[in-house]
């Protein structure tokens, strides 16, 4: 009888890791082909030269530079002349700071100023016409006409990989258990999972639904790895993945309307300087860093939500696009949050907001000069601190010989690895492992609790799911609708890669342990809901996030019999549809 | 946005350099892995630490030395077997780093890489090992040392089998005594002295000088030398255990003379001392199946012209193994190379019965085959003048050197013996170190005989 149980248990376990690689699979592939393809939105017809430049972005550079978006070769056009933008409203065009000017019509523009079709932009001395992109000859119109082969996958196949996937987890964790620990969070878990589904299909009108198949994947294994050891942890991590997934809608909706970020950027610096200030004032000390505000019965690190305060001040450039290279008022938020991160004692925050600074001052400035002299200023203030204070390099003793200090300093790392060798590529089973025992087993050493319980694996499957985000960050920034959103989802990648990255490099002992979370996995209420609202960032990035909504609105439009005059080309919601 | 795009290269840059983490993360547990999970802290390990479900351990009779019987692990019936064995086989822990338990671990258990230690037992299939060892003559050996520390190996130059191996203090893997890490007569008893504890050689280590001699001095057997028991060797008095009288090369390493080989070792000079020691093994580890050995040293760079001479009988800093020892008599008895040892005869899987011989290696060659013979005449003439054929069996020809190594002031020493048998049917290579055992002859000798007599009896049946 035993060995039946044991043997059911055994071929649970190889069966997890098969699905979970399938349903990464198939949510990446539904993430590539369900991109919009690159054709013009509009074409700029220069008819005296008999050129026709096409539009492809929401937001394109005008000038005589080889990286602007439309490049014009003319001598009296300025490096980087103007900027042509779209909005909800319309098309725009901006001088961004240019020797000659921008004319509309004939007339000399100031700030931003609305184009239609027809009208004129006189660019040094290249005049350019606005033009519907079907109504020229030019190229990308015929490929836009054929029929494209949708192979986007409906949420709902998803959704049921991934339910499936959940029942084959929880039904080992049960059978190794002997209880029934798992069913209410698991059950509670899916349920979760396919409201979020119906609101996103229904209220937000989203035909997609990978990104968040991707994170719920990982939440979902996150809170069956926690219901197998303690119940009362997975009940937390559940509730924590709702507030997420709230957030992430409520980050969606306030970031929709780019001038409303920036009407509220500075705010928001504040708030972010506010949340850890206030963790420096009232926090208690937990783990030897002081990261934590008891609200009652509820603990909250606030650090994790002034990441996502972070990332949007960051990212928020004007839509002068490339214009304000002034990085000044964020390189003083950045000293601030790091600052006082430092006072904290919470390193590895500390560290994920200083990389965070670089990826966003070099997405900004383009100048990787810039990034070289923060690296060298970090590394000599790092310098300067381990003089002042050397007990803190104390704490990173042990980095590299973990297995000489396995009794203090190296401790976690080196359980990590004895057990994750135990565990072989399937784990020993849920609730099985000896890693549970150890301190932090669920929130930092929790690539080693799924590698010796999960299997490698599922484990690795942890990073290659997050380093998947980052890539798909990367495919979406030239098809968002503005640089903010671009460059906020590069951003936002790069910090969930990087946060991956210190957490399984630190204990695996490729890196220094610095106690930061897997994002997504590991346990802890604020960084699973901060994590699901720096998800927000990348999902928004893709500009079919906002796409339904608006067809809503053609349309209602169209049935209130409303005249507008309208700017945006019929094509353009054309294709809203067609995705 | 084009440039967005650009500079978007630096975060993929970052992601792929996430992703070689990770790669490396895997290989590293790809290495690492047998390792690790056999660790005793890991608490999946019971009692057993694993062994619970792990193969059987033979001896090269099909004796059990090791098997699991009810998810326990059980040795030998025989406690002094038990006790002899140890070092070779090892305990339930893996604190004897050398022997097959600790090293084959995960073959016994059948760990893999692929589903760590979460395979269900009733799929396991671990591996059954057979050794090259004789359990009787462990026996021997480890009854010939009685109260003595030191080591005993003994295998056959012509296929390169281990026959014997022993080292004391031992302890009985059945019955570990609690007090193991504190009272002083277990001390050192995870070490296998035989392989992984190196000694001064003293007299032995004229061997050494004598190959360096023949291969750098033009007519160095028609060297004579009147000794009186001491003399001024590069500015220092070199002693002797007695005055050897007129002797020539031959009857200088019979008699033993520290005087001759510490002016050789000086005549000779560090560079072909050193080279002579690196090819007879100094300086480097010997690994046999995926066993190390303690490295034998020969560093004269910082010595003094006095210090030379003393390194040429074997004091001075020179350091050597056991192992070490019986593979320079086993050159010496096979022409001038010896035959790698080996212990493992054959791992099958316990489902398969199907016995694979092991292939015979030839080590690299130590000394020409001249020079080989001339050593082999050597020992021969020493056994036969100096401690008369009848100090080893009547049946076995044996040829031998031995040696008293000093280890500290109040002239307390290490008896050494090493040679081999001369009889075609039974081509046995051994050293034998009794510690403070104060005499080559009368100690290390008798261990020798004792334990030769078994193996030529086990072997010849």
């Amino acid at each position: 009888m035993n060995d039946i149980i044991e043997t059911i248990s055994f071929i649970l376990r190889l069966a997890a890791p098969f699905i979970a690689v399938i349903t990464i699979i198939l949510c990446f592939v539904s993430l590539r082909y369900g991109r919009r393809s690159e054709h013009a939105l509009i074409n700029l017809e220069d008819e005296e030269h008999e050129i026709c430049y096409p539009v492809l972005f929401w937001e394109n550079s005008i000038g005589r530079s080889r990286n602007s978006d439309i490049r014009i070769n003319d001598a009296t056009v300025s490096r980087d002349h103007a900027v042509l933008l779209r909005r909800d409203d319309g098309w725009f065009v901006t001088d961004t700071g240019s020797k000659s000017g921008v004319y509309v019509n004939g007339n000399l523009t100031e700030g931003r100023c609305p184009v239609y079709i027809g009208d004129k932009i006189a660019i040094g001395k290249s005049i350019l016409t606005l033009r519907r992109a079907d109504a020229s000859s030019d190229i990308h119109q015929r490929q836009k006409r054929k029929p494209r082969e949708s192979k986007t996958l409906p949420g709902s196949v998803l959704l049921s990989f991934i339910t499936v996937y959940i029942l084959v987890i929880s039904a080992e964790a049960v059978i190794n258990m002997g209880s029934l620990d798992v069913v209410i969070p698991a059950a509670c878990f899916i349920l979760l999972c396919w409201i979020f589904f119906a609101l996103s299909k229904s209220m937000f009108k989203r035909k997609n639904f990978e990104l968040e198949s991707l994170a719920l994947l990982l939440s979902g294994t996150g809170i069956v790895l926690c219901a197998s050891h303690d119940s009362h942890q997975a009940i937390v991590q559940l509730a924590a993945t709702a507030i997420g997934i709230f957030i992430f809608c409520f980050i969606i909706w306030f970031i929709e309307i780019p001038d409303r970020v920036m009407k509220w950027r500075l705010a928001i610096s504040i708030l972010a300087i506010c949340l850890l200030g206030s963790t420096l004032a009232l926090g208690t000390v937990q783990n030897g860093a002081k990261n934590w505000i008891l609200l009652g019965p509820i603990s909250v690190q606030p650090s994790e939500f002034a990441k996502i305060a972070y990332i949007f001040v960051g990212a928020s450039t004007l839509d002068q696009l490339q214009t304000k290279k002034n990085l000044f008022g964020f390189i003083i938020v950045t000293g601030a949050c790091v600052g006082l991160l430092f006072l904290m004692s919470d390193f590895g925050t500390a560290v994920i907001f200083f990389v965070t600074f670089l990826i966003i001052a070099f997405m900004r400035s383009g100048n990787i000069k810039t990034v070289i002299l923060a690296v060298t200023a970090a590394v000599l203030g790092v310098l300067v601190i381990l003089t002042v204070k050397p007990y803190i390099a104390e704490r990173f003793k042990a980095w590299g010989h973990v297995w000489e200090y396995a009794a203090d300093a190296g401790y976690q790392q080196v359980n990590t690895l004895i057990y994750s060798a135990s565990g072989g590529l399937f784990g020993i089973g849920l609730s099985k492992g000896y890693l549970q025992n150890v301190f932090a087993s669920e929130s930092d050493l929790v690539f080693g609790l799924a590698s010796e319980e999960m299997g490698l694996i599922i484990a690795v499957l942890f990073g290659v799911v997050i380093g998947g985000f980052m890539i798909y960050a990367r495919t979406v920034t030239t098809r968002s609708r503005s640089t903010f959103y671009s460059i906020a989802a590069c951003t936002a990648g790069g910090m969930l890669v990087f946060q991956a990255a210190l957490n399984i490099f630190g204990v695996t002992d490729i890196l220094p342990l610095t106690g930061v979370t897997l994002p997504f996995v590991s346990y802890g209420g604020s960084s699973m809901a901060a994590c699901w609202g720096i998800l927000a960032f990348i999902k928004a990035a893709d500009e079919r996030t906002y796409s339904g909504k608006k067809i809503k609105r053609h349309k209602e439009r169209k049935k209130q019999n409303v005249s507008y005059r309208t700017q945006m080309s019929d094509t353009d919601t054309e294709e809203y549809i067609e995705v | 946005m084009k440039k967005t795009r650009t500079r978007s290269i630096m975060v993929l840059l970052m992601t792929l350099a996430f992703f070689a983490g990770i790669i490396y993360h895997i290989s590293n547990l790809w290495v690492h892995s047998a390792e690790w999970a056999s660790i005793p802290e890991n608490a999946h390990l019971s009692d057993s630490n694993g062994l619970e479900i792990a193969g059987t351990v033979y001896d090269r009779n099909g004796v059990v030395l090791a098997q699991s019987v009810d998810g326990k692990r059980v040795y030998n019936d025989d406690e002094a077997i038990r006790k002899a064995c140890l070092h070779v086989v090892g305990d339930d822990t893996t604190n004897i780093s050398t022997a097959i338990q600790t090293v084959y671990r995960s073959r016994l258990t059948d760990y893999n890489f692929i589903f760590g230690l979460g395979m269900p037992d009733t799929l396991k299939n671990g591996r059954n090992i057979t050794l090259t060892i004789d359990s009787e003559v462990q026996k021997a050996a480890y009854e010939a040392l009685g109260s003595y520390r030191g080591a005993v190996i003994v295998y056959n130059y012509k296929t390169g089998e281990i026959i014997c191996m022993v080292s004391t203090p031992t302890y009985d893997p059945e019955n570990v005594p609690s007090d193991i890490e504190t009272n002083d007569e277990y001390e050192g008893a995870y070490i296998n002295r035989a392989i992984s504890a190196s000694y001064p050689p003293g007299s032995t280590f004229k061997l050494v000088t004598s190959a360096a001699a023949l291969n750098t001095i033009p007519d160095v057997e028609k060297r004579t030398y009147e000794c009186t028991g001491s003399d001024i060797v590069a500015g220092k008095e070199i002693n002797c255990f007695e005055p050897n009288g007129f002797i020539d090369f031959r009857e200088a390493l019979a008699r033993s003379c520290n005087v001759y080989f510490a002016q050789l070792a000086v005549d000779i000079g560090k560079k072909d001392m050193t080279s002579q020691a690196e090819k007879m093994g100094f300086n480097s580890y010997i690994k046999f199946d995926e066993i190390e050995s303690a490295k034998s040293v020969y560093n004269v760079s910082k010595a003094s012209q006095n210090d030379l001479a003393w390194s040429g009988v074997g004091q001075y800093e020179v350091l050597e193994t056991p192992i070490n020892m019986a593979m320079i008599s086993a050159a010496i008895a096979n022409g001038g190379s010896p035959v790698n040892p080996y212990i493992i005869k054959d791992i099958s899987l316990s489902s398969d019965s199907g016995q694979k011989e092991h292939g015979k290696t030839e080590g690299s060659q130590m000394m020409s085959g001249d020079i080989a013979k001339k050593l082999y005449d050597m020992m021969d003439y020493t056994v036969e003048t100096n401690y008369g054929k009848s100090s080893f069996s009547d049946s076995l020809d044996v040829c031998a050197k031995t040696g008293t190594a000093e280890v500290d002031d109040e002239g307390d020493s290490h008896a050494w013996v090493t040679g081999f048998c001369k009889d075609e049917d039974c081509p046995l290579a051994f050293s034998v170190i009794v510690e403070h055992g104060n005499s080559g002859y009368s100690v290390a000798i008798p261990v020798a005989s004792a334990v030769l007599n078994s193996a030529a009896n086990q072997i010849r049946n």
